[in-house]
């Protein structure tokens, strides 16, 4: 069973990155996968804080923001390399986090939710009062725009999160998120330090953020900088979280697929109506099938395999 | 800058600012007993707006007497909504119903707007009477009537809701359930029709906020996010379980706001608000007149 | 016989392939065009007459037989795909992409709204293929060295431009001097304050109050009391429309109007009047036309309209029909389907469309008439330029109460 599992995701790395160099990989396949990385990046960064500890953040947005603002600004104004550039906006985002979260983690549940929603808001605002003008690139920059590097950029960085939260899901790191997401109370009693795990994986969270904003900062020709900054990133990541299945490592990947795909099949076909029928299809997955599309996977797995093969709960 | 200036700014403040607060009041509710937010909130507001521009346009009714259609209107829509929906989340522990609330609310708002800019086109709309933008002189300060008229709804809403939630069995059990459920439904409360008339009262209330906002503004489909940021900022502003002062944190708001434009300029309005509320959030989190068991 | 038979076999063999190869040679069966436009979410109220103005005039070129292409020697017919992008230049950006991979487009036409054009006429200079759009006035788009935007339609410094010389016709005695600028805190909105200021001062007004807010403000009151206490007598302002309505319908409430007042994009919107009532009269705006410019091919067009909407042409309907017809003109002088001899053949436009002559200049902007309406009884009346006005400015605008209710 395993054997086969890694031989299929071996594949389609494989796959992944041989994909540019192959006669049907043209630009506007490599620009919808790009999408769909920088989403799955941003929707698994979100899963750190909001599926494995538990804590709801409405304000992600902000931390792409500001990983897409320094990373543009680093790259296009200064003349960084772009990876040099990323990492800045990872760290900016990070450090961010760190001196939010302490104050923020304060609040319980819906108070943080509430509050991040707001914070972010705070950052749209002022970030659009600062900065008004359209961040785009020069016509002769343009003219030799690459998608290539864009797609692996975008490729490294959903790696990286997926790594992160595949060693976070068997780590004791990751077990004393977990801890505190099923009763804080118990974790604390069980010797967990319940504000330093939230504190961690907000600041990771915020990190991987911020480095899905500077892949969005790399590939995208035009936009305003405050863009970034909308809660649209937020609430898109958290539909494609819960959608997937919120607190394991494939849960965003699946929905992130999901969602890309639904969007482009339907928005190329009902014109107009696709909205309608996402959002229909978006709350009948999320009535009947509360655990999302892994718990699905799992229940068809479960009748397959011998009870007890799966360890989670 | 003239004194009369300023008092003007100030009261025009303290009159969008009531708006606010019977913004909020409607999703505070249901916050506070079915503990679920309710994204949709705005785009319910935005219903209400439709309801009474067409009401207006269609059946020529003025717009405080299409309250009588649009605010059961958006009753009978809220226990639609409840009854389809978000019944099914109430059932689960609290954590749970936060967060499934929020996606089904998200779901719910691309529908309504996408449906609302289908049947009604992205087009502003506006009801303009021809008492629209009356206004009374007093000392060379103006008092807008149709803003003025939305402070006094205001007060009359909050004098009104507090007396059901005193007086009557409804009331009584809205707040025992949002005390505590596990006692009110010892206590033989029916819970889930508790929630379901808390539910579609908090539509109704967002109906009502809806013709105001059309009245002194504009409705369009997308109206929604922005009221439903404002609401939650005053219902947290406000803390739960009070519904005054709920609506007293969204007149504060206005006030906050033009005194700010009044001190930094028009363009960090918006800001300072938000700035204010995240404040008070960190040193107060249950809100300034929240009880502490929140 | 057999070698006879066999050479005639060969002779038809030959005359067919021949035959096959005219018929390959004839070219595609359509002219791919592809356009991004965002008929949901906040844009599509205006942008629906933008694709209206598309859809009618290549209906027409195709009703007509398509466009002449020179290299394959006949008519083409265009097959025009609109993909919605929801108001979001994302998805904007990856629609575009998805018509250049899938329908192999030549040209591109654009959508509306000056963020969408700035995201999306990148992806023209991407691909190296012609973007030509309308229903945006943002200058600065076009000083970004790009070779294939193309924009047959008033940019600030023409609107600006051209507000001052409406105000220069007024009598001397009755010329109002003192000019107020309310600014949204957006890109657009800096660069069209700089021009108004430059003009202004070139012109001899004098600013007397700038003030600025974020789109999306519910109370302008503090800013419109500012407006009145310095006196301003032309009021400048380019508000998004809720902002536009919030900004009248406050200025009423709080007893003050302008004797002029400009104000840009908001009352473009059709139910401006609707929203507003008489409170809506009076202000001076740019939508980009107006279906009284009587140039060629106006008439046409207006009773088109009228057969589907039962209205003449709506402003954006005629620079997004000339769009059309430019952009056809180009694709028949290229004489090709190659996207750099049509970007040449449009870069060298120089013909009469449904808003008048159009050439470009070399940063893409068009030379093209700007026409200033002004809300007189709630009609939508062109007051310049004045050849073509249905009626003179209305100045000083009377006071709010002293208007009569708009009748039907």
């Amino acid at each position: 069973m395993l054997n086969w599992r890694t031989g299929a995701i071996l594949l389609l790395v494989v796959a992944l990155i041989a994909l540019p160099q192959l006669p049907f990989g043209e630009k506007d396949l490599l620009t919808l996968l790009i999408s769909l990385f920088i989403l799955a990046a941003l929707s698994s960064s979100w899963n750190i804080l909001g599926g494995f500890v538990g804590h709801i953040n409405l304000g992600h947005g902000a931390f792409f923001g500001i990983g897409s603002l320094v990373t543009r600004s680093l790259w296009l104004d200064q003349g960084w390399h772009i990876l040099a550039a990323l990492a800045v906006g990872g760290v900016v985002a990070a450090i961010v986090a760190l001196i939010v979260g302490a104050p923020a983690l304060r609040l319980r549940g819906t108070y943080f939710a509430i509050g991040t929603l707001a914070l972010a808001e705070a950052m749209r605002l002022t970030v659009g009062n600062v900065l008004p003008r359209v961040s785009r690139l020069p016509g002769p920059e343009l003219r030799v725009y690459d998608i290539e590097p864009r797609y692996y950029l975008a490729l490294v960085v959903l790696a990286l999160i997926v790594g992160v939260s595949v060693w976070l899901s068997r780590s004791r790191i990751g077990l004393g998120m977990m801890a505190v997401r099923e009763d804080e109370e118990a974790a604390r009693s069980l010797g967990v330090n319940v504000f330093l795990h939230s504190m961690l994986a907000f600041v990771l969270s915020a990190f991987f953020a911020g480095l899905a904003g500077g892949a969005f900062a790399f590939f995208h020709v035009g936009y305003y900088p405050n863009y970034t900054f909308g809660p649209v990133w937020t609430f898109d990541a958290v539909i494609v979280t819960y959608v997937g299945g919120v607190g394991t490592v494939a849960g965003p990947l699946l929905g992130a697929i999901f969602f890309v795909l639904i969007r482009d099949v339907l928005a190329a076909n009902l014109v107009n109506i696709h909205l309608i029928i996402f959002g229909i299809l978006f709350i009948a997955i999320v009535l009947l099938l509360p655990g999302g599309f892994v718990e699905l996977l799992k229940r068809r797995g479960q009748r397959l395999i011998p009870a007890g093969a799966s360890t989670e709960h | 800058m003239s004194i009369e200036t300023i008092v003007q700014t100030l009261l025009f403040g303290a009159l969008i600012g009531s708006l606010y607060g019977l913004a909020a009041l409607g999703l505070s509710i249901v916050f506070g007993v079915l503990k679920i937010l309710n994204v949709a909130h705005g785009e319910l507001i935005m219903l209400g707006g439709y309801g009474s521009f067409w009401a207006f346009n269609l059946l020529g009714l003025d717009p405080y007497l299409s309250l009588l259609i649009v605010v059961p209107g958006l009753f009978l829509i809220g226990l639609a909504l409840h009854f389809g929906l978000f019944a099914r989340v109430v059932r689960f522990d609290e954590e749970d119903r936060i967060k499934n609330s929020l996606l089904i609310g998200f779901g719910l708002t691309l529908i309504l707007q996408t449906l609302a800019t289908h049947l009604f086109t992205a087009d502003e709309r506006s009801i303009t009477t021809s008492y629209s933008t009356a206004a009374w002189e007093i000392l060379g300060i103006r008092l807008p009537l149709v803003r003025f008229s939305g402070l006094i709804i205001g007060i009359i809403v909050v004098v009104a809701l507090r007396w059901f939630l005193r007086r009557t069995y409804w009331g009584k059990a809205i707040r025992a359930t949002a005390e505590d459920w596990r006692t009110a439904a010892l206590a033989g409360i029916d819970i889930r029709r508790t929630y379901l008339v808390t539910f579609a009262l908090g539509a109704a209330l967002a109906g009502l906020a809806g013709m105001l906002v059309t009245l002194q503004g504009s409705v369009s489909p997308n109206i929604g996010l922005q009221w439903t940021l404002k609401a939650l900022i005053v219902v947290v502003l406000a803390g739960l379980g009070s519904v005054p002062g709920t609506f007293l944190a969204g007149v504060l708001l206005g006030v906050a706001e033009s005194a700010s434009a009044l001190a930094f300029g028009g363009a960090y309005r918006e800001l300072v608000g938000i700035v204010i509320f995240l404040i008070i959030l960190s040193i107060r989190p249950q809100g300034l007149f929240g009880g502490s068991h929140a | 016989m057999k070698r006879l038979l066999f050479a005639i076999a060969l002779i038809v063999l030959f005359l067919l392939s021949s035959i096959s190869a005219v018929a390959q040679d004839n070219g595609p069966e359509f002219i791919e065009w592809g356009a991004s436009i965002p008929l949901s979410g906040r844009y599509a109220g205006p942008a629906a007459q933008v694709e209206r103005g598309y859809r009618m005039a290549v209906d027409n070129i195709n009703a007509d037989g398509g466009i002449y292409v020179e290299e394959y020697g006949r008519q083409i017919p265009i097959n025009l795909t609109i993909l919605d992008d929801e108001s979001d230049p994302v998805k904007a950006v990856s629609n575009l992409e998805d018509l250049y991979s899938n329908n192999d487009v030549v040209v591109y036409l654009g959508g509306f709204g000056s963020d969408m054009h700035a995201a999306a006429a990148a992806v023209g200079e991407v691909n190296a293929t012609p973007y030509i759009g309308v229903a945006f006035a943002l200058w600065d788009i076009h000083q970004q060295g790009y070779h294939y935007l193309f924009s047959p339609f008033p940019k600030s410094p023409d609107m600006s431009r051209v507000t001052f010389e409406l105000l220069n016709t007024l009598d001397e005695d009755i010329r109002p001097t003192r000019v107020g600028i309310l600014q949204e805190s957006t890109d657009w909105g800096i660069e069209f304050a700089s021009f108004w200021t430059e003009d202004a001062e070139a012109n001899g007004y004098e600013i007397v109050a700038h003030e600025e807010y974020t789109p999306g403000t519910q109370d302008f009151s503090d800013l419109i009391l500012a407006m009145r206490d310095a006196d301003v007598q032309i009021l400048l302002a380019l508000p998004s429309p809720p902002d536009g309505i919030a900004i009248v319908t406050q200025m009423a409430e709080l007893g003050w109007v302008p004797p002029f007042s400009n104000i840009i994009r908001a009352p473009d919107a059709p139910t401006w009047i609707q929203a507003l009532g008489s409170n809506g009269d009076y202000v001076a705006f740019m939508p980009g036309w107006h279906n009284a410019m009587a140039f060629e091919g106006v008439d046409a067009l207006n009773e088109q309209h009228i057969e589907m909407m039962g209205r003449p042409a709506d402003p954006l309907v005629g620079p997004a029909y000339a769009t059309v017809q430019i952009t056809a003109a180009a694709v028949e002088a290229a004489g090709t389907l190659d996207r750099d001899a049509i970007r040449d053949a449009m870069a060298a436009t120089d013909m009469d469309t449904v808003i008048g002559h159009v050439t470009f200049n070399e940063d893409g902007t068009g030379n093209v008439p700007t026409a200033i309406l002004q809300y007189q009884h709630g009609r939508a009346e062109l007051v310049y330029p004045l050849e073509f006005a249905t009626a003179d400015l209305v100045y000083p605008a009377p006071p709010f109460e002293e208007r009569e209710a708009i009748g039907d």
